[in-house]
């Protein structure tokens, strides 16, 4: 039974892993052939556009409803319907694969696991259907000239998405409700299909609501004056449709997994039992694994969205980069420096619970010194506030050492290393309770130690040759140091994985033998995340600047401007702690039902 | 030997970090640390510290313990007293300091050396600042003594006009300079400013002053005065042949003018 | 429940916190750039000059590009590694084997290196990947920038100064702004069908001796009565000068059963002198002829 059974497993898991290819193959090569067919006609403009022109409004042109500025409901209402979103189409993908795992593993914990998450995910998407109708509803009450505007253009999908909607509800209820019914044979394959339906519903929907996005950031297929061409897959595969895609799918498993994570804290703070202590202890280190898993490649495609946006226009690359978002990303900075540093807590903790994890102790001080120096250099802003005295006694506002480590050589360098850094405490923990069985073992330690060593040392030489190159060429240097990056972390794994393969326990992991702080670890993380979240959804936002669509359809509201960070931070908070409060009401109502049941 | 109290511990490496900070930048570099990064480097440096001494269960309790013992132990009283008077009259003071006005400008983040304009408009014409020379400086080979001789009368300019600001040995540090926040009088013996530049460039500052900054200058903030009404562009001329001569720096030509400073 | 605020503080604390920071360094806010036109009174070469580098760092956004620390543009208005500034090298630029445009003098290299930048890329400059044959720079008379031909020529006349070259642009003149930006005149109307349709009284009102198209609109006075109407007014004006007023002052006397502020008070400033003289004279005689 086992050994066909992990055969089984290991099928799905290459279905699973091709289907999602697939889809993003399709998309991708879709929307290459698209990409040949619309260079030709670009440089003619042979087409007659079958739209009209963006309109020209005034101030009166938006209606107002009770008092406060519509920008700011439209903004919170979206995001909270973001947020939503994201979490409800991050949980099913690695409750998925949970499924399969415990498929494959024959082990019972982990179909449970994927059940409790996906029933956290149940209530969050009738509110993501209700934070979604309220804002169509609030676009169309606020904003009625643009809704209409781009409701002529995006009319047939809107056939499709609610379509794909009603089509995700349904796969949604039948994979929840028909879980144990499902549970065993042939029933267990089904379900697992339905899973995957499931997710592709869900991810087409995604891909065609960030189409609406990403016109509004870099519109195709209309005239200069915004005139529909009447190709709607033209303004759908738009310059960042594809970049915004990847980051969203990646962004949207790592908050999955946050999120959950602060569901398993919330549940073993209040657990008594023992081993329920344990259950959701595991849970929420499987949580903080996905979480992270989904956060390292996540600058990459960031790099990638930010490169795509330079190619399509400076003007809005410099705007971000260097204009009034400058500082945006010092925020950001202390963001990502706090999910790090709460994610290597969290597993510097969980030594604590593996026999003979004590023996790793003694890297934390080092891991930790390594992660503080690049954080501080990951850190330290580039223009730097002073005082007049400061100034005074420096001779000038420009810091000769602080300043060299606010360019972006620095920068790169340093987000690497904590990379690296975070995977090693990963590696350490696998290793943890472990005494490897292979005679190479003392060799292979050599290695991974020579391969850390000399991707560190690789990356940090990239970095400081940076100084000496000029600005354009240097940009490409965070190519190879991301290639490093990603190899030491492929080649470690591999190695690790063979040396450890049948390798003898010191005991068993005791699970829910953790202090409580280590699940404020977890908090940390999910709030970290929500707010980032945020904060990165008015950037890409704000970088628009006046424009409802950039450059063919001007904002002539009363709110056109930009607002300041602090302004922006302080929407963000109060979005958070809504998202928040409805979070924790879901949590309250499972418990709520289940004490319901226990009665019973 | 005898283990160091996890408590004490904690706070010397805290303490030994900012004495690293300190003298790295204080005796090796001399160069200050603004108070804003300082903040922001501790704030973490605390941070992490923390983290790590609870990062497992024996750590965290021998840490918590002397505290504990602060609070509950009987035989501590006395110095619990202490600390309990003591701890907020610290967060009085530092509350105080951090809130109370002080003399300070106002911080604003202002480009030192900004663009210069493509052309000036003074004493009535437009000078075009990219082909503009001074017409002392090709006598340096032509006519020895004639250029002395425009030195010599710079210098008057100089003593007459601007050394009660940049000082008699050109340093910025003139008898005035201690009441200027930011800017302050440019120094002019260092590497970073007029060797850095092109006459052209001297001509428009000293001609246009303070007021003729562009707005990432901060116009408003510098008192240089706008030297085109009380001195000739003879006068200019002569005295920018001056700070050169001095400082012994070599103006900046456009030939050169490749990639960025 | 204890656990539940103590969860609540901690996150309050972590959320508060960003936003402390998030206020502690420097705030900017982007106002939105105003769309105020360019007057063109006592315009000189020297103000449109100067009027070109408003436009160049301010509206074209062109430095954001064009500067010498990015790289990522040539240098346009200063000499340096890109040769002397771009209106000087225009000669050699259209002389260039690698020149594909249709300019055929300096100035109108330059506007046409504006509006498609991609007849001639300089080296180095081209989007990748395409051997330096099409530009990255955007349209500046579309978009986001959307220069009006008058703004590009001062930014030329600019450019031209910059270099020392001649300024071959000419100044423009008020015929050229006017048919830039306000909408055609087509002249006075002639008759008062026509003007009955130009200012859309038929929309509220039956004009006597116009095609009303079958359409009886009820929402302003029938103006064949206007005789009444004028009796009715309170101080007894003569009936040209009574509707002359009526016109131009709608609200000084509205006939009853009417709503005031209905009709458009803007006529005085709308109508030429000749059309308001036409409208009386001729709804005053159709009055008169329907006694």
């Amino acid at each position: 039974m086992k050994p066909r059974n992990t055969l089984f497993t290991l099928a799905r898991r290459v279905l699973a892993v091709s289907l999602v290819a697939l889809i993003f193959a399709v998309n991708g090569g879709v929307a290459f052939a698209a990409e040949e067919a619309a260079v030709a006609p670009a440089g003619e403009t042979a087409i007659a556009p079958v739209g009209q022109p963006a309109p020209v409004l005034t101030e009166e042109s938006y209606p107002l409803l009770g008092g406060g500025s519509s920008r700011v409901k439209v903004w919170i209402v979206a995001q909270l319907h973001l947020f939503f979103a994201a979490f409800v189409l991050g949980v099913p993908i690695f409750v998925l694969v949970i499924e399969g795992i415990g498929m494959a593993t024959g082990d019972k914990r982990y179909d449970a696991m994927a059940k409790e998450f996906i029933k956290i995910s149940m209530v969050a998407f009738s509110f993501t259907a209700t934070l979604g109708g309220i804002l169509l509803f609030l676009l169309a009450m606020l904003y009625p000239d643009f809704t209409v505007y781009s409701l002529k253009i995006f009319r047939p999908i809107l056939i499709a998405y609610a379509l794909l909607f009603f089509g995700e509800s349904l796969c949604l209820y039948i994979y929840y409700y028909g879980w144990e019914a499902m549970s065993s044979g042939f029933g267990k394959w089904v379900h697992l299909t339905v899973g995957l339906l499931l997710n592709a519903a869900g991810m087409t929907l995604m891909v065609l609501s960030n189409s609406w996005a990403t016109f509004m950031m870099a519109p195709s297929g209309v005239t200069p004056d915004g005139a529909f061409l009447g190709d709607v897959w033209a303004v759908m595969h738009g310059p960042l449709w594809n970049p915004i895609n990847l980051h969203r799918f990646i962004a949207n498993i790592a908050y999955g997994g946050s999120i959950v994570g602060a569901y398993a804290a919330y549940k073993f703070l209040t657990a008594k039992a023992p081993e329920e202590k344990a259950h959701y202890d595991w849970m929420g280190y499987t949580a903080n694994f996905i979480a992270v898993v989904g956060l390292l490649p996540l600058p990459f495609a960031g790099y990638w969205l930010t490169k795509e946006l330079y190619a399509y226009s400076q003007q809005m690359g410099i705007t971000l980069m260097g204009g009034i978002f400058a500082w945006l990303f010092i925020i950001q900075a202390l963001l990502i420096g706090a999910i790090f540093l709460g994610a290597n807590y969290y597993l510097w903790l969980g030594l604590v619970r593996v026999p003979g994890g004590e023996a790793y102790r003694k890297a934390i001080g080092w891991m930790a010194t390594v992660l503080l120096v690049c954080f501080l250099v990951w850190f330290t802003p580039h223009t730097i506030i002073m005082t007049s005295s400061e100034i005074k006694a420096l001779g000038g506002a420009h810091h000769p050492v602080l300043g060299a480590l606010g360019v972006m050589s620095a920068k790169n360098t340093a987000v690497n290393i904590m990379i690296l850094t975070t995977f090693l405490a990963f590696l350490l923990y696998q290793r943890a309770g472990k005494i490897p069985k292979v005679g190479w073992a003392r060799g292979g330690n050599a290695a991974l130690a020579a391969l850390f060593a000399a991707g560190a040392a690789n990356i940090v030489t990239l970095g400081i040759y940076g100084y000496y190159i000029p600005a354009n060429i240097r940009i490409g240097l965070s190519v190879p140091q991301v290639f490093t990056t990603l190899f030491v972390i492929a080649a470690a794994s591999l190695i690790n994985g063979v040396m450890y393969r049948g390798a003898s326990e010191t005991g068993p992991t005791r699970w829910g033998d953790m202090p409580a702080r280590s699940q404020y670890a977890l908090f940390l993380l999910a709030v970290s995340f929500t707010w980032l979240m945020g904060l990165m959804g008015y950037v890409r936002s704000g970088i628009r600047q006046h424009w409802h669509v950039y450059t063919v359809f001007r904002d002539y509201s009363p709110d056109a401007f930009t607002p300041t960070l602090g302004y922006a931070a302080n929407v963000v908070s109060v979005t958070v702690l809504i998202f928040m409060a409805m979070v924790i009401f879901i949590f309250w109502l499972d418990n709520f039902s289940r004490k319901k049941a226990a009665h019973k | 030997m005898k283990r160091i109290p996890k408590l004490a511990l904690t706070v010397g490496l805290i303490a030994a970090v900012y004495g690293l900070f300190v003298a790295v930048f204080t005796y090796i570099l001399h160069l200050p640390v603004p108070a804003s990064v300082m903040k922001m480097y501790m704030f973490f440096v605390t941070v992490v510290v923390l983290l790590v001494m609870t990062s497992n269960e024996d750590s965290a309790r021998e840490l918590v313990a002397p505290l504990e013992a602060l609070v509950y132990q009987p035989r501590l009283r006395r110095l619990r007293a202490a600390v309990f008077i003591v701890a907020p009259l610290a967060g009085f003071g530092l509350t105080y300091n951090v809130t109370r006005p002080t003399l300070d400008a106002p911080l604003e983040l202002r480009t030192v050396h900004p663009a210069p304009p493509n052309s000036v408009k003074v004493f009535g014409k437009t000078y075009n600042l990219l082909t503009l020379e001074n017409p002392y400086r090709a006598k340096e080979k032509s006519d020895l003594e004639a250029f002395r001789q425009a030195v010599e009368e710079g210098k008057t300019v100089y003593f007459q006009n601007c050394h009660y600001c940049h000082g008699d040995k050109l340093d910025g540090k003139g008898h005035f300079s201690g009441g200027f926040n930011n800017p302050l009088p440019a120094n002019f013996t260092d590497v970073g400013t007029i060797a850095q530049l092109q006459e052209s460039f001297l001509f428009w500052r000293i001609a246009t002053g303070g007021p003729g900054l562009p707005n990432e200058g901060a116009p408003w903030a510098s008192p240089m005065p706008v030297w085109s009404n009380y001195l000739t562009e003879d006068e200019i001329w002569k005295v920018i042949l001056f700070l050169y001569d001095y400082t012994g720096y070599a103006p900046r030509v456009m030939k050169e003018e490749k990639g960025h400073s | 429940m204890k656990t539940l605020a103590q969860i609540l503080a901690f996150s309050l604390m972590v959320v508060g916190g960003y936003s402390w920071f998030s206020n502690s360094i420097p705030q900017l806010r982007a106002e939105p750039p105003s769309e105020e036109s360019v007057s063109l009174e006592g315009m000189t070469m020297e103000s449109f000059v100067a009027l070109g580098q408003t436009i160049f760092e301010g509206k074209g956004t062109c430095p954001l590009c064009h500067n010498a620390v990015g790289h990522r543009a040539p240098l346009l208005v200063e000499a340096g590694s890109d040769g002397p500034p771009v209106a000087a090298r225009a000669p050699s630029r259209l002389a260039d084997g690698r020149y594909h445009g249709t300019a055929s003098k300096p100035e109108e290299y330059l506007r046409e290196s504006m509006v498609s930048p991609s007849a001639f890329v300089v080296e180095g400059f081209g989007k990748p990947g395409t051997g330096d044959s099409v530009s990255p720079m955007p349209d500046v008379s579309a978009g986001s920038i959307k220069l009006s031909p008058v703004e590009i020529d001062a930014v030329i006349a600019y450019m031209q100064s910059a270099a020392g070259v001649d300024i071959t642009v000419p100044l423009p003149t008020e015929a050229v702004e006017t048919a830039e930006s306000a909408p055609a005149d087509e002249g006075a109307v002639k008759d008062m069908g026509a003007l009955a349709e130009k200012y859309e009284c038929k929309l509220c009102h039956i004009v006597p001796g116009v095609d009303m198209a079958g359409e009886a609109p009820d929402m302003g006075p029938d103006l064949n009565g206007l005789k009444r109407y004028a009796k009715g007014a309170p101080d007894k004006l003569p009936l040209r000068e009574y509707l002359r007023l009526s016109i131009v002052e709608p609200n000084r006397h509205v006939a009853q059963g009417f709503e005031p502020d209905t009709m458009p008070p803007d006529f005085a400033d709308r109508m030429r002198v000749s059309e308001l003289d036409l409208a009386v004279e001729s709804l005053a005689r159709a009055a008169e002829g329907g006694k």
